[in-house]
């Protein structure tokens, strides 16, 4: 079991632990993001990706949650659950961005075409007040896993 | 102003799919609500939005199938209910942000179970779902789900069990004892979603062994 | 807080074994009096992006031996820091954090245990729960000169399974390890079971 995401490869994450640490905390993360007319990671962020885009698209993705949706996503005061669910995401998200090494010689097109599809994911985040957006932004992780298992290896 | 207390009016609004079958169910709070009626609207996640769904307006049986409109096993949805009294009062609720991919429950496989004399084959009949592909075709659960496999398990004289599994449809238990009863198991197993079917379950006897009569 | 009145508990340790991870430390005494611990952790990316949170343990919030039993809060292959604190009624103690982060691929891996049979000419193995982590590489062979070994991967535990059907006469011997696909880790073999089609079991 492994992910590859086209030359980067990634073990010791089990896709199933992440789908069943959201699982537990899904229709309470979710309940919480009341705009239900904007989609995150939508399909154009997310469709067709070809192998050789995808260690830079999952690269950026994995970096932004880490650095932007999770940091601020926690106060001591949240249920002991979804505490517990996040650690689980964010310590495997973190495992799995450490070993990503896109290679540099990749033709710039692609890592261009990677930018490109993050940029929008990231734009309309930014048009959304940065609470609604971090909630609406873990609220999607599970749209995100549905993804990164198409590069998951059994 | 204090908002008028209606959730007797209306419960429990969700999903409950099997096989991609997208029913949405509700109840309502009182024992008996002969003069509500009910009308439901469901909505893409980050469409904005909402649409009745034909059939399902001012009805008063509490349940509507939207398989059609749920029908995209990549995009997430809402649906709601709007539940009118008689006398005037309303009350509407949501249901959660529903994926039928994460979601639908698989019912056991389709199998036939063929006894020879010294081995039982099995052959697993896809199951198709009424999700349509670009090109129309009805998908099956192993086109849906890119690492759904079978597990088959065949129960030896109550002490140990064979197994066999993986992702194609025809398998054989070989090695068996003639004219003796065995009871096979047959699972359909989605690891990724934590998915597993109940069990297909077929009793059989092999043949008896005629070679020396 | 309450006032940190209770010593802190300490000698804190982490023993695993086969993926189960126990936390232990030197109990606070208070004669006559009953103590009650509560432990917490973070993973490495709270301690280097939100060191103030920790999360409690899902066992032992409270518990009251000097031992918790980890293995549910560990749920990544990074370093964890555990820290414990004492209670009695309201007084609390300074929290003890375990001096070096735990990580899980640390754990000790022991040669399974298994149990070889034969039913007519059918080799069974029964090999023991180790959890769902764990898959068991069984290797299996006719013991005669230049034998072929092959090697199935079992995944189920704890019910005796059909390996392989023997020829009439012959004898197979059988050895297993186990493989961890969350550390990448293997244990070492266990010791060969061989057993003949008429005979019984024959240790090495």
């Amino acid at each position: 079991q492994e992910f590859r995401f086209g030359p980067c490869r990634v073990q010791g994450v089990a896709l199933q632990e992440l789908r069943e640490a959201f699982w537990t905390v899904k229709d309470t993360v979710q309940a919480k993001d009341n705009i239900t007319s904007v989609r995150l990671l939508r399909k154009e962020v997310l469709q067709d990706v070809s192998d050789a885009e995808s260690c830079y698209l999952i690269r950026a993705l994995l970096k932004f949650y880490l650095n932007t949706v999770f940091k601020n996503y926690l106060d001591e005061a949240a249920d002991v659950r979804i505490r517990r669910s996040f650690s689980t995401l964010a310590n495997n998200f973190f495992v799995i961005a450490s070993k990503l090494q896109p290679s540099e010689d990749e033709m710039f097109s692609i890592s261009e075409s990677a930018r490109r599809r993050f940029l929008l994911f990231q734009r309309a985040f930014k048009q959304l007040d940065i609470q609604a957006a971090q909630t609406k932004a873990f609220g999607e992780v599970d749209i995100l896993l549905t993804w990164m298992e198409k590069f998951y290896e059994f | 102003h204090i908002a008028e207390d209606t959730s007797d009016l209306l419960q429990y609004v969700k999903f409950q799919s099997s096989n991609f079958e997208n029913i949405l169910t509700w109840d309502s709070g009182l024992e008996s609500a002969p003069d509500v009626v009910y009308s439901v609207e469901y909505k893409t996640y980050g469409k904005k939005e909402w649409l009745a769904k034909e059939g399902c307006q001012r009805i008063t049986r509490k349940s509507c199938n939207l398989t059609t409109e749920t029908g995209n096993h990549t995009e997430h949805y809402y649906a709601r209910v709007t539940a009118v009294s008689a006398g005037g009062r309303s009350a509407t609720k949501m249901t959660d942000r529903f994926s039928s991919m994460q979601q639908t429950t698989i019912k056991p496989p389709d199998v036939t179970c063929i006894p020879k004399v010294r081995s039982i084959q099995m052959i697993v009949h896809p199951t198709s779902t009424p999700i349509h592909a670009e090109d129309g075709h009805l998908l099956t659960l192993e086109d849906i789900f890119q690492d759904l496999f079978y597990r088959l398990e065949l129960q030896v004289n109550h002490t140990y069990q064979m197994h066999l599994g993986g992702k194609q449809r025809d398998y054989e238990f070989i090695g068996l004892s003639p004219d003796t009863e065995f009871l096979g198991t047959i699972t359909i197993s989605v690891p990724n979603f934590f998915k597993e079917s109940a069990p297909y379950v077929c009793r059989v006897k092999t043949l008896p062994d005629r070679t020396w009569t | 807080d309450g006032v940190a009145v209770l010593p802190a508990p300490q000698n804190l340790s982490v023993q695993s074994t086969n993926m189960k991870h126990l936390l232990t430390w030197s109990p606070v005494i208070v004669p006559g009096e009953i103590i009650y611990y509560f432990v917490e952790y973070q993973g490495e990316y709270e301690s280097l992006y939100m060191s103030h949170i920790w999360i409690p343990s899902s066992w032992c919030s409270p518990t009251e031996g000097p031992a918790c039993d980890i293995t549910d809060d560990i749920t990544a292959t990074v370093p964890y820091n555990l820290r414990v604190r004492a209670t009695l009624g309201s007084q609390t103690s300074a929290w003890s954090t375990l001096q070096h982060p735990f990580n899980r691929n640390s754990t000790i891996l022991t040669p399974p245990v298994m149990e070889v049979t034969k039913d007519g000419f059918h080799l069974v193995i029964k090999l023991e729960d180790l959890g769902p982590q764990f898959e068991f590489l069984v290797a299996y062979w006719r013991r005669e000169p230049d034998a072929k070994e092959h090697v199935k991967v079992v995944r189920s535990r704890g019910i005796p399974v059909h390996l392989e059907t023997m020829e009439p006469g012959a004898a197979y011997c059988v050895k297993v390890r186990t493989f961890v696909k969350a550390i990448g880790r293997h244990s070492p073999f266990s010791q060969a079971e061989c057993v003949k089609v008429q005979g019984e079991a024959l240790p090495l």
